[in-house]
Parts: C-alpha cells; structure tokens; sequence
C-alpha cells in the first residue's frame, strides 16, 4: 500500500508541474464558466422571448401560452460537451505516456527491482490519476456552484445539488476510462506517439463518428410556432439511433448527464432516486470499460515482456 | 551469497543463458565480463528479479529470487545501463521518492549520508535534467545504496564515461564495498577497470559461462599471459574452438 500511495502522489505532484496539463485545465475551467454563462443568458433569453409572446397574446386576447419550464441546473447542461471533448483530452494526456514515460526513461527498471509488487505501480498509476482528475472536478463543482448562485440569485436545493455530484461522479467515470484506456495503450506500445495516436483515433470514434451516425438515424418531426412564426425540428430515438449509441460511452454519458442536469423536460421532474435506477444500465456501461481495462492493465504489467 | 544453480535462459530464438552455475562470495566485487550478446544483462536481469529464468534456481543470501523475490528486492540495490531518473525532479527528491520505495526509515537523513559519502552534497537541489551523464551516475548510485543492500547490481556502470568519470565511479564503488560492506555484482565490458576493480570474475559466452574464480587464481592460471586482456581473448578463443 505504501508504494501505491507514493507513487500516486508522485504522479499528482508531476501532473500539476507539467505546463502543458495546466493548460489543458485551465482550458478546462475556463469553458465550465463559459458553459455557465451560456447555460444562463440562454435561460434568460428564453423567458424574454416567453415574455414577448405573452405579451403579444396578452394584446391580442389570445390564449396566453404557459410559461416553459427551465430548471435552474440546466444551465449547466454545456458541461456535458466539455467533458465529453476536453475531459476526455484531458485524462488521455495524463495516460498516454505513462508507463511507457517510464520504460522509455530507464526508471521502470528501478521501479520493477523495489520490494513493491509490479502491480502497485499499476494502482499507484490509477489512483494518483484518480486524484488529479477528481480535484479538477471538484473544483469545477465549487466553481459550477459558485456562478450558478451568482447567475440564478439563489443557491440549489439539496436535489440539485445531489444531482451535480451524481453528474461529476458519472463524469469521473468517463474521464477514467480514457485514463485506463490511454494506461493499458502505453503498457502495450512501445511508442509513447503510436499510444498518443490510437487514443486519439478512439476518442474522435467515440466522440464524434459514433454520435453523428447514431444522429443520422433518428427520425424527425416538426414543431410549428405560429406566434413566433418559428419551425422547430424535434429529433426522435428510432431502434437504429439508439442501438448505435451504445456503441459510444459519450453517448450514454450525455443521455445520462442531460437528465442528471435537467436538460430534458421528460426526466428533469423524475426524483433523482427514481431516476438512477432508470439510468442504471447506462451507468454501469459508463462505470465498466474502466474497470476492465484497469483489471487488464494489472494483469500485463505482470507478464516478463513489460520491460 | 549469489548462489546460480543450473540456470538457463530460453526465449522462441535464442539461449540467452545456458546451465550457468555460479557463485559469488559475501564481500566480493564480481566483474562479469562478456561481448556484446553474451547473456550478461540476461544473468543480471534474473539475478535482480526482473526476469524469471526458464529453468534453474538462485538464491541471494538464502532467499529464492522467484518465490521470495519481494525480499530479494528489499535487499539488493540495482543500476541499469542508462539510467535516466526523473528529470524534472531535484536529486533528493528523486532519492526520497526511491528512497521510500525502499522503505528506508529517516530517508532525508539516509539520503544527506550517502550523497556526503559519495562527495555529491552540493547538488541535491539541483534538476536531475540539467546534471553531467557522470553526475547522473553518481544519483543512480546513491539511489542504488540508500537502503544499504546487502548486494549491488551494475549494468556497466562505466559505460560513456570520460576517463574522470570512471575512475570517480570506480572510487566509489571500492568506497561501498569497503564501508557498507555490500557485494557488488556488475556486468562490464571495461578490462582496465576490473583489474583495479574487482576481487572475482567471470567471464560468460554466447550463454555459457567459461570461467569464475578470484582475480588472483585466475592470474595465477594463465601466469604466462600478460593482462587481463590476453586471458579473456586465451578463454574466449577456447570457447570458440
């Protein structure tokens, strides 16, 4: 346990010296904020817009239509984006050249001759990246918290915030499995550029071939304003759509962080209880590939060709 | 101590080593030497519990490498060819990270220890980055002896040193021997520097190993030759015939 433990706090200190991963968090909280700022001038917009056409109603003797419902956590719904692109960024470029850093450097040598088991090298890997990644999402929460109380004028309630622990929690899993994904890569390659392109080609699959041909497939209806004069197309799931989306974790990610952060009217008043067992399924197939691949990682670096 | 007992290397092409039985004495500082190719870092890597051998047994101080190698690693310090160390780190953070990966107790004062006896004291703040290959050398050293093995294992700790760099590394590991009274195994290629090195050698070949004595039996032996030098050529053109 012990080398475990100095090992993964070796690996927190070395990731928060490195230049380039401040760059990439900084990138990464400034687009949190930039998330809430849009998050909040489009709920804002909204209720203007709501408030013209009542108005006019109002006028006109008309019907007034009923207000839309926009729950506060919604404003943080871009968050989903940014973990999905920039999170998964993030967690490749602290895994990619992890073991391999060390092969290349001589120092695994003197790693494999320490009276620590091979694995806790491994579990070390694992746990310091876990910490670098659940700092940086933690501070994105308080950060989230901070402008959604600044934005809003009022603090969330005990479920919301429930929810927005629930969201990060599930976004940890995300971001880990490109960790452990980039960790086994590195253990593999012996090239740290081959490991840095294969995440790469993997991240761009998931995050955007898979998505964009699960959306190919929906089907479409169209929603007429005649007051606002607007027509909205409104997508819908079809068997296709959703049996290509399991192909891609950022997929299920974002169907289970929309509901988390109330994007989708549908899910948004469902009791956050009520909705993780809905949602169980989605979560575990998020959770999964991570352990799998942390348990594969554990097994090859036990295999003499490691070195 | 090092105790080979019929130890052999097998990988799909080649015998890197084949039936080696060794012995190497409390104390001794044992020069391995052998071409390239011969199985020198092969033997070291089982020795150093970094490799399984295909076949074969050796014990350190009585401890199996395989089934009791997270004991044998808790006494054996070790330098591969090249070390690089953590760049970005200084030199005692480094040594405090290895330090307590071997679990030394009181790593800080440990490591202001070994650097005073390795003359190295002024640099342990200094980035591992910036320092010479020769300076390095000396960091993989002391990282090697914070923990005050009862063995040392050197992949050709001479290898791309200037003539200042060997001698201070030579120094140093006389200095080891002598005051930590740790046995040092080390693979080499540098005759001139076993001669004012090493107590014992032995001399492997394409996997077999041809001869292992003390330095004085083995001059004693080939009385009629004149270095070092025309003993390994006498014994490694015997292994060729």
């Amino acid at each position: 346990m012990t080398g475990v433990k100095l090992i993964a706090g070796k690996k927190l200190r070395a990731s928060f010296r490195n230049m380039e991963f401040l760059l990439i968090v900084g990138v990464f909280l400034l687009m949190s904020i930039v998330s809430v700022y849009i998050g909040s001038t489009t709920k804002n917009a909204e209720m203007r817009a709501y408030e013209s056409i009542a108005s006019s109603a109002a006028n006109a003797g008309t019907e007034i239509p009923a207000a839309p419902v926009i729950y506060s956590l919604a404003i943080l719904k871009n968050l989903v984006e940014y973990i999905v692109m920039i999170g998964a960024i993030l967690a490749i470029f602290l895994g990619y050249d992890v073991f391999q850093g060390e092969r290349q450097g001589g120092t695994l040598r003197l790693l494999f001759t320490k009276p620590i088991p091979r694995r806790s090298i491994i579990l070390g890997k694992l746990l310091g990246a876990g910490l670098v990644i659940g700092l940086l999402l933690t501070v994105t929460l308080f950060f989230n918290m901070a402008l959604f109380a600044y934005y809003t004028g009022v603090l969330p309630n005990f479920e919301e915030t429930l929810r927005v622990i629930v969201f990060l929690g599930i976004a940890f899993a995300y971001m880990m499995n490109f960790y452990t994904a980039a960790l086994y890569i590195s253990i593999k390659t012996r090239e740290s550029s081959y490991g840095f392109l294969i995440m790469m080609v993997v991240w761009i699959f998931i995050s955007f071939v898979v998505p964009q041909i699960a959306e190919s497939q929906k089907s479409y209806a169209y929603a007429i304003n005649n007051i606002a004069g607007t027509i909205t197309q409104v997508p819908g799931e079809t068997a296709l759509s959703n049996a290509i989306g399991w192909l891609s974790p950022a997929v299920q990610f974002k169907f289970v962080g929309s509901d988390l952060l109330q994007t989708v009217s549908e899910t948004a008043t469902i009791p956050l209880g009520r909705l993780l067992v809905a949602e169980i399924v989605k979560m575990i197939y998020l959770i999964l590939p991570g352990i799998v691949l942390a348990l594969l990682s554990l097994r090859e670096v036990e295999k003499e060709g490691t070195l | 101590m090092l105790l080979a007992e019929h130890v052999s290397k097998q990988y799909p092409n080649v015998v890197a080593l084949d039936d080696l039985n060794l012995e190497v004495p409390d104390g001794a500082i044992f020069g391995f030497l052998g071409h390239n190719g011969a199985g020198k870092t092969t033997a070291l890597s089982i020795f150093s519990t970094l490799i399984l051998p295909t076949s074969g047994r050796v014990t350190i101080q009585g401890l199996d490498v395989v089934k009791d190698n997270l004991k044998v690693r808790g006494i054996l310090g070790y330098l591969p060819e090249n070390v690089s160390l953590y760049g970005d780190l200084t030199v005692r953070e480094n040594l405090r990270f290895l330090g307590r990966l071997s679990e030394v107790r009181k790593v800080d004062q440990a490591i202001d220890e070994t650097l005073d006896m390795l003359g190295f004291s002024q640099w342990s703040e200094s980035k591992v980055k910036i320092l010479s290959k020769g300076m390095r050398q000396r960091v993989g050293i002391a990282q090697s002896i914070l923990h005050k093995p009862k063995i040392l294992f050197l992949d050709e700790p001479t290898s791309g040193l200037d003539p200042e760099g060997s001698a201070d590394i030579r120094e140093i590991l006389l200095r080891i021997n002598a005051e930590l009274g740790t046995t040092i195994f080390m693979n080499t290629h540098m005759l001139s520097e076993v001669t004012k090195t090493c107590t014992d050698i032995g001399i492997i070949s394409h996997g077999k190993l041809l001869l292992a004595d003390t330095l004085k039996n083995i001059e004693m032996q080939y009385k009629d030759c004149n270095s070092l030098e025309e003993i390994y050529f006498r014994i490694g053109k015997g292994d060729a015939e």
